[in-house]
């Protein structure tokens, strides 16, 4: 066994026989939902185990090499979509800290009229607004959910702002998880400042301030289940030399290993509840990204994102600025070789932002014969609609701001040149098969749910006919938010680890 | 730098050919990129599932004896020049069937990012994001010293420069330098926090706060 930076991060041996642990609770990955359910269990003087697939990566090793750190921090290599009518590219961290590592740190609670649904309709008491505050507020402190630093934020923020402004359309200025953010542009491939406040620099180090550890390169396969009841976990060390295994028993497991693969790896076990909402219920916050050309430099430098513009919430359209580094930036475009060269020329002169849709509808996540994954999704006419709404309140954002030309995600409409063009491309209607989408916020497979024929997590977040079993990140999600989730998520995890840790002990005492 | 994956045989006669046609070129660069954005190519694919890597083979070869399926000619992909290639890619890239459209997204989406992530592009287009780096990491390494000993504001407000540096030269190469000079200068403890705009519990009187958010206000002037 071997240590990285701290003992409690812990890279295990590759070979040799089984590593056998034993704990009072295991957690399954290390990301927003994982982290801070090893912490806050840890903190209840439970002995913790956070088992993570992925490899630790210190902020030391961030280089500027995009390709090499999409392999060493993302799934897949980056390389995974949804499949559709559209298919949908998505990212999911695989390291230590998960997604937290790659997104763009910004920090919202969960819409009121959200947690009023869930309460009202989900029949989730515990998930009120009133409730959760004293979560929100611990998770917010815990992360440094602040604003930026003055100055900070950059052009291409600030031309956001000025067509908002000139509008008159309401904004909302970002917090986001970061100490001294610097605008550097680099956060999809982990910050190479040190500012963005991942679980790696939050919740982990509480969990090994009370003897927590983390085990790098531990791929959960195995759902260890007796009498009914869960009793453990067992995989594989990956990505080292070797074809170790490791078996980890426990009071209990919580799994957190996202809203794609915790679906999966209950399928894969046969866990499927009796509601067979397992896999289900899975809402994507579709995004499409925008471009828009400036007669002067807007880009290069500055924070991701420090404003969304909230005035057509009620629509279920969120409009954000969203800087992203020049290769990012290339691939907003349709377009490769000496035309593309000709474009990027003008690279720092264009200003890039996107539109999120609060989306309805309910993809699935599903294990085919061989175990194989099926992740699907379909963008819906209603949705596409307020895309194609959300696109014209963009472009007439940016007209406004002074833009030359907005380039739009639509395939038969990719550059507007005036309001007229926008008028033309709200016409023209483009279809869901002409539109290329992305999504970073995946949600809501193993729902939780006051019903036990409508979900597949009790209240307090344990899978309902399996005792031991847990499910606190992306995954237990009730539904759709229409915000960034992380913060939603760190305080559904903790909601869920409070009560687990207090269930433990309780039956530990008696 | 050898890696795991590595188009051969003939795929790698048509992966070359894609890539050669698909980088960026300017008459005032005189790299050609073809080679190493391959290389950086098969690394990227290396970190890709087998399903992934077997996808990019397989329509390569789909590509390379597409000629006629699309009416575009007889010539394989790989026979034929750099221009003609251009034509065809360009063709299927804007297909009224999206599906054939998405395969040369792919290739396109690979080749862009590896390639506009080199340093030498970078510097061409005058990105200069290398260099940004070291200028932000130095700049936060200062403003995290002149934190030392001072008590941070509590959440959600920002932890601004301390009064040291001025907003508008944040963003600019060479700010670290300038806030160590106007810190030594002032010789000012760092207060908790001048950014002076807050209201007490941090937040911005202009926008939300960051409350749990109700329903947003009736709009104002409507969009189109
Ligand atoms: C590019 C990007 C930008 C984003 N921007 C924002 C943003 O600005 N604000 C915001 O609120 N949200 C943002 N998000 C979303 C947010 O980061 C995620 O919703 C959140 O991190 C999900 O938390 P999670 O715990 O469900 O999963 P993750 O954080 O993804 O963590 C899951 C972890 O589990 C591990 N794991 C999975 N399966 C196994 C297994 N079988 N065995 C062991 N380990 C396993 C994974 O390797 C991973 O490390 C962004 C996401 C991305 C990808
Ligand atoms: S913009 Fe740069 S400094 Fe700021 S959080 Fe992102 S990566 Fe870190």
């Amino acid at each position: 066994m071997t240590a990285a930076a701290t003992p409690n991060i812990v890279v295990p041996e590759s070979r040799g026989a089984t590593l056998r642990l034993d704990c009072d609770v295991v957690v399954v990955g290390s990301g927003a939902g994982g982290a801070t359910a090893a912490a806050t269990l840890a903190e209840a003087g439970l002995d913790v185990i956070c088992l993570e697939e992925g490899g630790y990566h210190p902020t030391a090793e961030y280089s500027a090499d995009i390709p090499q750190m999409i392999a060493k921090i993302l799934r897949n290599g980056g390389a995974t979509a949804i499949m559709g009518r559209s298919p949908v590219p998505y990212l999911e961290g695989r390291c230590v800290g998960g997604s937290t590592v790659v997104n763009g740190g910004m920090c919202w609670r969960t819409p009121e009229r959200v947690l009023d649904t869930w309460v009202n309709e989900y029949r989730l008491e515990a998930l009120s607004a009133r409730r959760l505050e004293p979560h929100f507020e611990e998770v917010e402190r815990t992360i440094n959910a602040r604003y930026q630093d003055p100055g900070s934020e950059g052009p291409n923020n600030d031309m956001f702002k000025r067509g908002a402004d000139r509008l008159g359309w309401k904004l909302s200025k970002n917090r986001r998880n970061q100490i001294h953010c610097v605008g550097s542009n680099d956060c999809v491939t982990g910050c190479p400042t040190g500012a963005k406040q991942s679980t790696i620099s939050t919740w982990l180090p509480r969990l090994y301030a009370r003897g927590g550890a983390v085990y790098t390169h531990c791929r959960v396969e195995k759902i260890l289940q007796e009498g009914g009841r869960v009793v453990g976990v067992a995989g594989r060390i990956v990505d080292l030399d070797g074809e170790r295994r490791f078996v980890v028993r426990s009071r209990a497991v919580v799994l957190a290993g996202g809203a794609v693969q915790t679906p999966i790896l209950m399928l894969r076990n046969g866990i499927q509840v009796k509601s067979g909402q397992v896999g289900r219920n899975f809402t994507i916050h579709p995004n499409v990204k925008m471009a828009a050309l400036f007669d002067h430099p807007v880009a290069v430098r500055g924070a991701h994102q420090a404003w969304q513009c909230i005035e057509f919430e009620h629509e279920g359209i969120l409009m954000a600025p969203g800087l992203i580094p020049l290769a990012f930036q290339s691939v907003a475009f349709n377009d490769f070789g000496p035309r593309l060269a000709q474009r990027m020329r003008d690279h720092e002169h264009i200003a890039t932002g996107g539109i999120l849709v609060d989306d309805h509808a309910s993809g699935r996540v599903q294990v085919l014969p061989f175990g194989i994954p099926l992740v699907r999704y379909d963008v819906t006419d209603e949705d596409q609609r307020r895309f194609i709404q959300g696109a014209a309140y963009l472009a007439t954002l940016y007209f406004e701001a002074g833009a030359r030309e907005v380039y739009t995600p639509f395939h038969h409409f990719p550059r507007l040149r005036s309001p007229d063009d926008i008028r033309r491309m709200k016409a023209a209607a483009p279809r869901v098969q002409d539109t290329e989408y992305f999504t970073a916020h995946l949600m809501g497979t193993v729902r939780m749910h006051g019903d036990a024929r409508q979900g597949a997590l009790s209240p307090d977040g344990q899978v309902w006919d399996r005792p031991g079993l847990y499910v606190a990140d992306a995954a237990a999600m009730p539904g759709t938010i229409g915000v960034n989730p992380q913060v939603t998520i760190m305080a559904l995890a903790r909601h869920i680890a409070l009560h687990l840790g207090d269930r433990l002990k309780s039956r530990a005492a008696a | 730098m050898p890696t795991a994956f590595a188009f051969t045989g003939h795929t790698r006669r048509i992966a070359r050919a894609l890539v050669e046609t698909m980088v960026p070129r300017w008459p005032d660069f005189d790299t050609d990129l073809t080679d190493p954005v391959l290389e950086r190519l098969e690394r990227t694919l290396d970190a890709q599932p087998k399903a992934v890597q077997t996808l990019v083979v397989a329509g390569l070869w789909g590509l390379e004896v597409s000629g006629p399926v699309f009416g575009h000619g007889l010539g394989r992909l790989s026979a034929i020049d750099r221009d003609e290639r251009d034509r065809r890619l360009t063709r299927i890239a804007h297909h009224p069937f999206p599906t054939f459209r998405q395969g040369i997204l792919l290739y396109q989406t690979l080749v862009n990012l590896c390639a506009y992530s080199m340093p030498e592009v970078e510097a061409h287009l005058g990105a200069r994001r290398r260099e940004w780096r070291k200028d932000r990491q130095a700049l936060r390494e200062v403003l995290v010293q002149l934190d030392e000993g001072a008590k941070a504001p509590q959440t959600p407000a920002a932890l601004g420069s301390y009064g040291h540096l001025d907003p508008q030269a944040f963003i600019e190469f060479g700010a670290a330098e300038r806030l160590r000079d106007a810190a030594n200068a002032t010789q000012t403890p760092a207060p908790a926090s001048t950014d002076t705009a807050l209201d007490s519990d941090g937040t911005e009187p202009s926008v939300e706060k960051p409350k749990t958010r109700k329903r947003a206000a009736t709009p104002r002037r409507k969009g189109p």
